[in-house]
């Protein structure tokens, strides 16, 4: 240390490091603490990061298929190795390199006209792109501060540091590959029972919906299996004091024409905004009883029983 | 012995006699009945003539098609993939729909129809036949004023009769004594436009006020692109209604679901008194 007065204009007291260094411990763990809940949110619904993805137009579907997934994965390991302290220097760069890149991507999708919520928090908060980029500058502050702050710390030690590394990338593995199994829709999407149609965001749109009791099914059109779908749903309509059926889709008025006319659906099938049906599951299809505007009960993959809508009209 | 036998007989004959019975009351109580269904156009040789409608029927995959051009009614078997001709005669107008007799004679013409993609087509009568959504249909472009709107497109014309606006802002809306300029730019082809502007012209339609004068403007798909009036206006979705009162912007409006107009429309004028 130079200990000739005046050769520093600002001589660094213990006081001033432990503040600095506080600083760069509080970016470092809060800026971890936001990846892991990026992360850990887009891994809860991994297929619709990946639509989301391929949406911005700069790689095609099957590249956004590998992409989206490295990225949850990416996003995850990043969280952990800030929180736990591995190689502070080199995770805040990587970090920011990773939020400038955002930034360009979300820049992208505002000068190509891109108005809907990206996926940066998963399909489950909704954002606009130049939201997004305020968000994500801020978050470059945080790594900043992080390097600033804990410029000549070491972080955890070699080995934890490694230990972290392959666990933080084989469990979040893991959970980007298991996540759409995993049985958490009715924690993840609003829909489950005891919840309104108001609650959907479904009253204003199918107001129609509100009196008498609907089975509801929520398809994807396009599905090769939406026609065996459609045929165990007609016969559950044609049994008598069955509920009416109701198709709900994110498809195109087109594609549900191409259905109707070559399916023949006994049911009426209606196109949703994505954005407000997108809240209502994770994997199509998926069923619900409605009771004067009220869910009653959720199927998930395959339309319930006959004996299923007995019961739950019991209840 | 000959009396038993006769008796049996007899017995055995009872079961046709009664469904021979009971035929003309099924053949009346499976009478096909079809409603409008103006989410469809019917294209006739290219042109869309006025009053050529697809009615849906209560049983599943039927349809039935009026042109008036046709000699016959032509019904839509979609299960079946095939379009029978029905003798007018055996179609009868009941409730705002229609009611087809369901003894259609056996030597009836039938032809093959066709789906493609979105749309079903036809040959009949030396006709050629598409069905298609009403949204598909070639756009109206530029200025248009309500009469030729509501004349051309059945969807706004039957959107209109069905809605019933706020009375109580309907006469806010006829007294209000600012001149009003309302600028509205729709989309034939956008399904927003087709759920609110019925609504928004059935409003306009009954506030019978002078001093509220109406433009309205369809524009073409990529119409951020396209030269018209659209343009240097700031218009970036649609609908979008521009209200000026006095000559001056006052506000926006645009669709929302279960959007109400009238409501809208009267508290923008008692806003601005």
């Amino acid at each position: 240390m130079d200990a000739t007065p005046g050769a520093r204009p600002y001589q660094q007291t213990p006081r001033t490091v432990s503040w600095r260094r506080a600083a760069g411990h509080l970016g470092r763990v809060a800026l971890g603490i936001v990846f892991l809940a990026a992360g850990f949110l887009k891994g809860l619904d991994p297929a619709e990061f990946v639509h989301q993805v391929a949406a911005y137009g700069l790689i095609g579907m099957r590249l956004s298929g590998v992409a989206a997934p490295a990225l949850i994965v990416l996003e995850i390991v990043l969280g952990v190795t800030l929180v736990a302290g591995v190689r502070p220097l080199l995770t805040g760069l990587a970090s920011i390199l990773l939020l400038l890149m955002f930034i360009g991507i979300e820049a992208y999708g505002i000068a190509a006209g891109r108005t809907e919520a990206c996926g940066c928090f998963g399909a489950y908060v909704q954002r606009t792109p130049a939201q997004v980029i305020g968000e994500d500058l801020l978050f470059v502050g945080l790594a900043i501060l992080a390097i600033a702050g804990l410029r000549g710390w070491a972080g955890t030690r070699p080995g934890r540091a490694a230990a972290v590394l392959v666990a933080a990338i084989v469990l979040s593995g893991a959970f980007v590959v298991a996540s759409p199994s995993l049985p958490i829709d009715d924690y993840v999407t609003r829909l489950r029972a005891g919840r309104t149609l108001a609650d959907l965001d479904l009253a204003a749109r199918l107001p129609e919906l509100l009196r008498g009791r609907h089975l509801i099914a929520l398809i994807d059109v396009t599905d090769p299996r939406a026609a065996e779908i459609a045929s165990a749903l007609d016969a559950l309509a044609s049994r008598p004091g069955a509920p009416v059926v109701v198709g709900l889709t994110p498809a195109t008025e087109q594609e549900i024409d191409a259905f109707r006319w070559t399916v023949v659906p006994a049911f009426e099938v209606k196109s949703v905004d994505r954005v407000v049906i997108k809240r209502l599951y994770r994997r199509l299809p998926r069923f619900f009883v409605l009771d004067s505007g009220r869910v009653m009960a959720v199927y998930d993959g395959a339309p319930p029983e006959a004996g299923d809508l007995l019961s739950s009209e019991a209840s | 012995m000959t009396v038993k036998r006769t008796a049996h007989r007899m017995l055995g004959v009872l079961p046709v006699v009664a469904v021979a019975l009971l035929l003309p009351c099924s053949a009346r109580a499976q009478a096909m009945v079809c409603k409008p269904n103006y989410d469809y156009s019917v294209e006739v040789d290219g042109s869309f003539p006025k009053n050529a409608t697809l009615y849906q029927s209560t049983t599943p995959g039927m349809y039935f098609i009026d042109v008036p051009t046709c000699k016959t009614g032509l019904l839509m078997d979609m299960k079946a993939r095939k379009v029978v001709a029905v003798p007018r005669d055996l179609v009868k107008t009941v409730d705002g729909g229609l009611q087809l007799s369901d003894t259609v004679p056996p030597a009836a013409a039938a032809y093959a129809l066709a789906v493609d993609g979105p749309m079903v087509q036809f040959q009949a009568e030396d006709k050629k036949v598409r069905i298609l959504r009403c949204l598909d249909r070639p756009p109206i472009v530029g200025a248009v004023d309500l009469d030729a709107l509501v004349t051309d497109r059945p969807e706004y014309r039957e959107g209109m009769k069905a809605y019933s606006p706020d009375p109580a802002s309907i006469a806010t809306m006829g007294k209000y004594a600012k001149r009003v300029q309302i600028d509205a730019f729709f989309a034939t082809w956008c399904p927003h436009c087709k759920e609110y502007m019925p609504k928004f012209l059935r409003v306009m339609s009954e506030a019978k006020n002078p001093n509220i004068k109406l433009n309205l403007y369809g524009v073409p798909k990529g119409f951020t692109q396209a030269p018209g009036p659209w343009q240097g206006r700031n218009i970036n979705s649609i609908p979008t209604i521009i209200v000026k009162v006095d000559g001056r912007e006052i506000t926006r409006m645009a669709s929302q679901p279960g959007a109400e107009p009238e409501k809208e429309l009267a508290g923008i004028f008692d806003a601005v008194k």
